[in-house]
């Protein structure tokens, strides 16, 4: 029995079917960042407030999101909703599922970059006659984003490959494609070596955004230079 | 006294169970030789637990099913222990390859391609079965009644590219394809079509007749692309061995009760290992 074939790899290495699976993942990441971002925003201002029943409400939620498997959450909401009427199509489920999973983890980046900007930043500008909104969008949120950079680029990176998990509720992305593609000639670490080299191009060129971000980010820091291997 | 009696007896039960499996092995030698398997005196098995009744986990964490008991029973035979190992599909052709194991037994359907790869020795036969919501309410008894329906099927395997074929021919014919959901396993399948996130979930016949008397879902259509199962080997000796063995539970009526107790069809043909040339 052969354990590796090589012509086996390169057949599938430009297989249109795992490129369209490797979109897939990538949109699904994408959209997971942006969702969960906006919750993780909300969380993390809610931990922040002085009220004590919304940092209660945003402890809750981060207590179980981060606290329960994603591979369940997804479960839950694909199969276990409609118990309630409440029924979500196989992408919305994942779509879904990611963003709440994912905005739990950013908001305790999020509200790490806000709690790294000194708070006589915040009071100078109030100072100045600043209204609330203003002091968050012109002068914390700017300077909480930089802290922030490297890792929320973490998390991407984590997101990405987390979309696997998806599969469960039978979204065919890269790796259900890869274990589908399997079945065909049974090549199992010729087309795992292919789906691994797939995740590796797409962290890899997430990494060279996240450096133009860190730089961009890190202008009148002095940071940038630093960063600039 | 009564405490003394029982704890005697749980002694002299545990003493027993200790020695019958050495009194079984003292008795016979090993039919296969030490350099065909991957552990001394040992059959090494992989099967992937998710498919009641065949091999499946119970609730004390048992590997159960008529699948793992043919397996032990093989072994037995061979005056070998059974060793079963659990490990997902996608593993066992690989695991083989590198000696992880001597023999998939998971329920391995047969193909040509899959006959270039390794040894197999066909066995059972099982066909595919199209489960429903119980009552049938969508009135499904052929293929051409399951157009436009979201069919739930696990990902991969035979089932998977028999469901393709379903789709092909509904296309060929005119009709709206079916749209297909792979899923990790039937379990999660079988959940979806529960709460209506599907229309139908296609099971091998076993699986789908097990559901039915479970009174879950309806069995709307069985008996689809009847095709062999066969165990894998690495070895073709003790792929032959295996085969005499089954050849001899025939003979003497084992095999067939195993069968029958599971509803399961056996293999029509001679037990024979057949592989790469």
């Amino acid at each position: 029995m052969q354990v590796w074939r090589w012509d086996g790899f390169f057949d599938y290495l430009f297989n249109a079917y795992l490129l369209e699976g490797a979109a897939i993942s990538v949109a699904l990441t994408a959209g997971a960042l942006v969702c969960g971002l906006l919750i993780g925003i909300g969380i993390a201002v809610l931990r922040l407030s002085d009220s004590r029943p919304l940092r209660a409400i945003a402890g809750f939620y981060c207590w179980i999101f981060r606290g329960t498997p994603l591979l369940v959450q997804l479960l839950i909401i694909y199969t276990g909703l409609p118990l309630f009427g409440i029924r979500f199509s196989v992408w919305e489920a994942a779509l879904i599922g990611l963003s709440l999973n994912e905005g739990a983890y950013l908001s305790e980046i999020v509200r790490a970059g806000i709690l790294a900007v000194p708070k006589g930043q915040r009071e100078a500008a109030l100072a100045l006659g600043l209204h609330r909104v203003q002091v968050f969008r012109l002068v914390t949120w700017p300077q909480a984003l930089r802290v922030m950079i490297p890792p929320l680029g973490n998390s991407v990176n984590g997101l990405l490959k987390t979309t696997s998990v998806v599969s469960v509720i039978s979204v065919d992305e890269l790796l259900r494609r890869t274990q589908i593609l399997i079945q065909e000639r049974f090549l199992v670490l010729e087309l795992f070596a292919v789906a691994a080299l797939y995740y590796l191009v797409l962290t890899s060129l997430w990494e060279l955004v996240q450096r133009r971000l860190e730089r961009r980010y890190g202008r009148g820091f002095g940071t940038e230079a630093a960063d600039r291997r | 006294m009564v405490r003394r009696l029982l704890l005697g007896a749980a002694l002299a039960s545990a003493l027993a169970l200790v020695a019958l499996p050495a009194f079984a092995q003292g008795n016979c030698t090993p039919r296969v030789p030490d350099s065909e398997l991957v552990k001394p005196k040992t059959l090494t098995l992989s099967t992937n637990p998710t498919l009641p009744p065949m091999q499946f986990v119970n609730a004390q964490g048992q590997l159960v099913g008529m699948r793992v008991e043919l397996g032990t029973e093989i072994a037995r035979r061979l005056c070998l222990t059974p060793e079963h190992v659990r490990i997902e599909f996608a593993a066992m052709i690989p695991g083989l390859a590198a000696r992880r194991w001597d023999m998939i037994n998971t329920g391995m359907f047969y193909t040509e391609e899959r006959q270039k790869l390794m040894f197999l020795v066909r066995y059972e036969e099982q066909a595919i079965s199209v489960s429903v919501p119980r009552g049938n309410p969508k009135r499904i008894g052929s293929i051409a009644d399951m157009a436009g329906l979201t069919v739930g099927v696990e990902q991969g395997g035979f089932e998977f590219r028999r469901t393709q074929d379903i789709a092909k021919e509904l296309e060929s014919r005119g009709l709206k394809p079916i749209t297909i959901r792979p899923f990790d396993n039937f379990a999660i399948s079988f959940q979806a079509l529960r709460v209506g996130q599907l229309d139908a979930a296609i099971s091998i016949d076993s699986t789908g007749k097990e559901y039915d008397e479970r009174g879950e879902f309806t069995r709307a259509i069985n008996g689809l692309f009847g095709t062999p199962i066969n165990f894998g080997f690495r070895s073709k000796v003790l792929g032959q061995a295996v085969a005499q063995v089954l050849t001899e539970m025939k003979a003497d009526g084992s095999f067939a009760a195993l069968l029958d107790r599971y509803g399961v069809k056996a293999f029509d043909g001679p037990f024979e290992v057949v592989g790469p040339n």
